[in-house]
């Protein structure tokens, strides 16, 4: 894709984003002109930008939302809902085209044209809500722009002269009676019969021309291999219509129409004996003449009218020496002097009026010899220096603008990647040290490199955590669009919700925040469908209509906490209850023993979903359980509380970065394996007299409470006894599950280590009790035990 | 090697003008604002300006009035609008402009408007290679 494509999708995503925003801000704060000429100017922008490209739908969404904008913000319309539903709807489908030129690998734009119905649709329902509000203001600011900024006296000679010398007389006459004759190039694109365009009726809808002729861009193919469907005429015409007309006419497709005001013939011998330097040239020197008479004739005298002049006199010496033509520097400075002294432009323009009539006479012979630069102009110094090729990256250093980088993600995952492979080969160091000493007898060099070990180690961490900071997203960017949903969902319950966000600027971890997307979003909507009540409800239970749901993000210590909590029904614990004894989740005593906050919780039962009826929004066969296994699947904890007809508030805690694992070693059956650390709360040793068998399970008593025990060969379907050490004690790992702590029994605890954790893969990926598994800094193999599957 | 300050706050439409007009052997600077286009202005001379209207912090009017109330070598500035209308042109002119053109500018016509502002004559307009 070329890089300008790329630029533009960017940054028209950014804006897109942002106008949603804005869109949802304005809905609140309707009077805010700040925001609405905010929001007119990204759209704006916007259009500009995708004027650039070939992307007629896009444009001509963008230009009818601008209209409406424009509208808005000039209080000819007022900002209300269908406005913003549409803005709304029509940025929508800027982005799916956006999505889609960004998902196509071409070069070029690809071709969004079947999406043409649509955008008419859309920009249609747009001028809809404009039209309605304007009936008695036309649409003024609507020409397109085609080519020409103003009226251009343009290079009538030049066309005119193919002509059949009949008509060049029939048209000069005309031109000389006033008429306002146009000449007309009409280029259809080639897939313009795909687009529902008629070019041939668009020609016709014209009118009389004068002169009319059609021919084709590129020599006919052999009839066997004319595609009948693509376009490659091109029409041209002269026509008795005003330029505007013209432009209005053919206001969705500037891009294919050239419009050339025609001039009557001038009277001197320009355009008919010589050929002027080039057409474009002359083009621009006559639109750049004109503009600078048009400056002149400015009867403000505003404070920089020095400036202005100034300016004025640099651009009129610059078009002289463009063609060719010599100034008189003096003259033009005595010109410049006075009317600066004098206030006014007068001396500027006769300055002006005499170097044109001199140039009449002197341009067709300046401009012959093409070789010989002007070298009397008198130029800025360096202004006839050698054109030097682009050299791309040239002063790159200065241009950096910001201080921001922006870095393709899968860069910086590279880097982790690769400062993961680095701590844990680090850690082989260590071993070699103990070879070194063990095997090699060389204590010596064990210790210098254990000492090496201590410093690379200190680097690698450094770097790690310096990696780590780059991933770090704030939580807004799962955030973000939840005002939008929410809004959507709501009006589609019919209920009055308003959504409070807080500490959006809360960061974690890139896989922390992306595995935080997807769980949210059915949590909000939970919350939408069944917590918060509808209106009706709210008022007769007393509550305010409007329905809160809050959002909130912050950092405890080396956890993001991410708290939902609406102010809605709550959850009614006896009918959690009921259901869930209904399916068979609990039995009849649970029924009376659960407390209530337990009853609550068994909504993360797998299998329990307290929807009555599915609805479209949050009943899609999936219920809490799918949650707290996705939040858990990046170490994260979900609690959840409720207080019948007060409200929900869940509480998600994750760690703030995922990437390295720290697990403790553990022996077992002659073999060793890893513990997520963040499981593990202690490591006592249990003496054999100290464990006790209550109802036939294992316990201990550890500070005063009762830990349940269990033997890991067991969870593992090992019939190896556990080995005790010499004084006759078990190494116990207590870990926690949920709220609850339980002791693991095992051979030995080992010291912990850094590991990237790999999950299990191909036939093994199934394996439940495994979290996954890790090389170690030996070489060997470690498998990670995930202590809340293996029970 | 004339230098042109190019003042736009879409990033694509600066890459645009960049493009084109590095092509042509220019050396450009870029302003994302009118703000920032005075303290370019402040850092060096240039010898054209290509200036957006609707920009953020200070649109293009004002960056226009600004430049054209200093004492310093003024040089011509194209104003770029995506406005065709007459009234529209003369406010580009009111605050200081030399130029109304109407965006999407073809890279043709941007050129040959930048070279006759900028003086070259019709040898030094070479295709571009």
């Amino acid at each position: 894709m070329n890089p300008l494509l790329d630029q533009f999708i960017t940054e028209g995503r950014d804006i897109l984003q942002t106008i949603g925003e804005r869109l949802l801000q304005l809905e609140d704060t309707p009077d805010d002109s700040a925001l609405m000429g905010e929001l007119f100017r990204l759209v704006h922008t916007l259009k500009g930008n995708s004027g650039l490209f070939d992307l007629p739908e896009m444009t001509r969404v963008l230009h009818a939302a601008e209209d409406l904008m424009d509208a808005v913000r000039d209080g000819r319309r007022p900002f209300d809902r269908p406005v913003a539903d549409r803005l709304l709807e029509a940025m929508d489908f800027v982005l799916a085209l956006i999505d889609e030129i960004g998902d196509s690998a071409e070069a070029a734009p690809p071709n969004t044209a079947r999406h043409a119905n649509d955008a008419l649709e859309l920009a249609n329902a747009l001028r809809g809500l404009l039209a309605a509000a304007q009936a008695t203001t036309p649409t003024a600011t609507e020409t397109e722009p085609a080519a020409t900024p103003a009226p251009s006296p343009a290079p009538a000679a030049m066309p005119l002269e193919a002509l059949p010398s009949r008509i060049q007389q029939e048209l000069t006459q005309r031109l000389e009676a006033g008429e306002p004759l146009c000449w007309l190039t009409y280029e259809p694109e080639e897939e313009c019969f795909f687009k529902g365009e008629d070019p041939f009726h668009q020609i016709l809808q014209l009118g009389e021309p004068c002169w009319r002729r059609v021919s084709s861009r590129e020599d006919w193919p052999p009839l066997a291999e004319l595609d009948a469907y693509r376009c490659i005429l091109r029409f041209e015409a002269i026509l008795n219509t005003p330029a505007e007309a013209l432009h209005e006419h053919f206001r969705y497709i500037p891009e294919q129409v050239r419009i050339i005001p025609l001039q009557p013939p001038a009277p001197t011998s320009a355009s008919s004996s010589e050929p002027p330097p080039d057409a474009e040239t002359t083009w621009s020197f006559n639109v750049v003449l004109e503009a600078q008479r048009e400056i002149l004739g400015l009867t403000d005298n505003p404070p920089w009218l020095s400036g202005r002049l100034r300016a004025v006199a640099t651009t009129l010496e610059a078009a002289f020496a463009s063609i060719g033509q010599v100034v008189e520097r003096d003259a033009l400075e005595q010109a410049l002097h006075s009317a600066d002294a004098s206030h006014s432009s007068q001396p500027l323009l006769n300055w002006l009026d005499e170097q044109q009539r001199r140039g009449d006479t002197q341009l067709p012979t300046a401009a012959s010899p093409p070789g010989a630069p002007a070298e009397d102009i008198a130029p800025p110094p360096e202004a006839q220096e050698p054109q030097e090729p682009i050299k791309f990256g040239r002063r790159a250093e200065d241009r950096l603008a910001g201080h921001t980088l922006k870095v393709d993600q899968a860069k910086v995952d590279r880097l982790m990647n690769l400062i993961g492979e680095m701590v844990v080969t680090k850690n082989a160091l260590p071993y070699l040290a103990n070879r070194a000493e063990e095997v090699f007898g060389t204590r010596e060099l064990a210790r210098e490199i254990k000492a090496q070990y201590g410093i690379i180690n200190r680097i690698a961490e450094e770097m790690q955590d310096a990696i780590m900071q780059i991933r770090m997203m704030p939580v807004s960017f799962v955030l973000q669009r939840f005002p939008r949903l929410v809004r959507d969902t709501a009006r589609k319950l019919g209920k009055e919700v308003r959504l409070v966000m807080e500490g959006e600027s809360t960061e974690a971890d890139k896989n922390i925040i992306e595995a935080l997307a997807d769980p949210l979003v059915h949590i909000v909507r939970n919350s939408l469908d069944h917590g918060l009540e509808s209106p009706a409800e709210r008022s007769a239970a007393g509550k305010p209509t409007e329905g809160r749901l809050t959002i909130s993000a912050r950092q405890e210590s080396d956890r993001v906490v991410i708290e939902i909590s609406d102010d809605g029904r709550g959850i009614d614990p006896d009918r959690i209850r009921r259901k869930a004894y209904e399916r068979g989740l609990i039995g009849e005593p649970e029924l009376e023993r659960l407390t209530d906050q337990e009853a609550i919780n068994l909504v993360f039962a797998a299998g329990f979903s307290t929807a009555e009826q599915v609805s479209d929004l949050s009943g899609r066969g999936v219920g809490m359980d799918v949650v707290r296994n996705a939040i858990a699947c990046v170490n994260g904890a979900v609690e959840l509380h409720s207080q019948l007809g007060q409200g929900t508030r869940l509480r998600l805690s994750l760690p703030l970065s995922m990437a390295v694992t720290n697990v403790m070693i553990i022996e077992s059956a002659g073999q060793r394996f890893g513990v997520p650390m963040d499981r593990v709360a202690e490591t006592v040793r249990v003496a054999r007299n100290d464990i006790r068998t209550i109802k036939r399970r294992l316990t201990t008593v550890l500070r005063g409470r009762l830990v349940p025990l269990v033997t890991l060969n067991d969870l593992l379907a090992l019939t190896i006894e556990q080995v005790p050490n010499d004084d006759d004690e078990f190494a116990v790992l207590v870990v926690r599950i949920g709220a609850d702590h339980l002791g693991i029994i095992v051979d030995d605890c080992r010291e912990t280590v850094d590991i990237i954790l790999k999950p299990l893969g191909g036939v093994l990926a199934g394996l439940g009790g495994y979290a996954g598994s890790a090389l170690l800094g030996d070489g060997s193999v470690l498998l990670v035990l995930n202590p809340r599957e293996l029970l | 090697m004339k230098r042109i300050l190019v003042i736009d706050d879409a990033a694509t439409v600066r890459l645009y003008h960049r493009s084109i007009l590095e092509e042509l052997g220019f050396e450009v600077t870029e302003a994302v604002n009118g703000l920032e286009a005075l303290e370019r202005v402040a850092e060096g001379d240039f010898d054209l300006y290509l200036v957006d209207i609707n920009m953020p912090k200070l649109d293009g009017y004002g960056f226009l009035r600004e430049l054209r109330g200093k004492d310093m070598p003024q040089a011509p500035a194209i104003m770029v609008s995506t406005e065709a209308g007459a009234n529209d042109q003369k406010l580009a002119f009111l605050s200081g402009a030399n130029l109304y053109i109407v965006k999407p500018v073809r890279p043709e016509r941007l050129a040959s408007h930048v070279l006759t502002l900028l003086g070259m004559t019709p040898n030094g307009r070479g295709a571009p290679s």
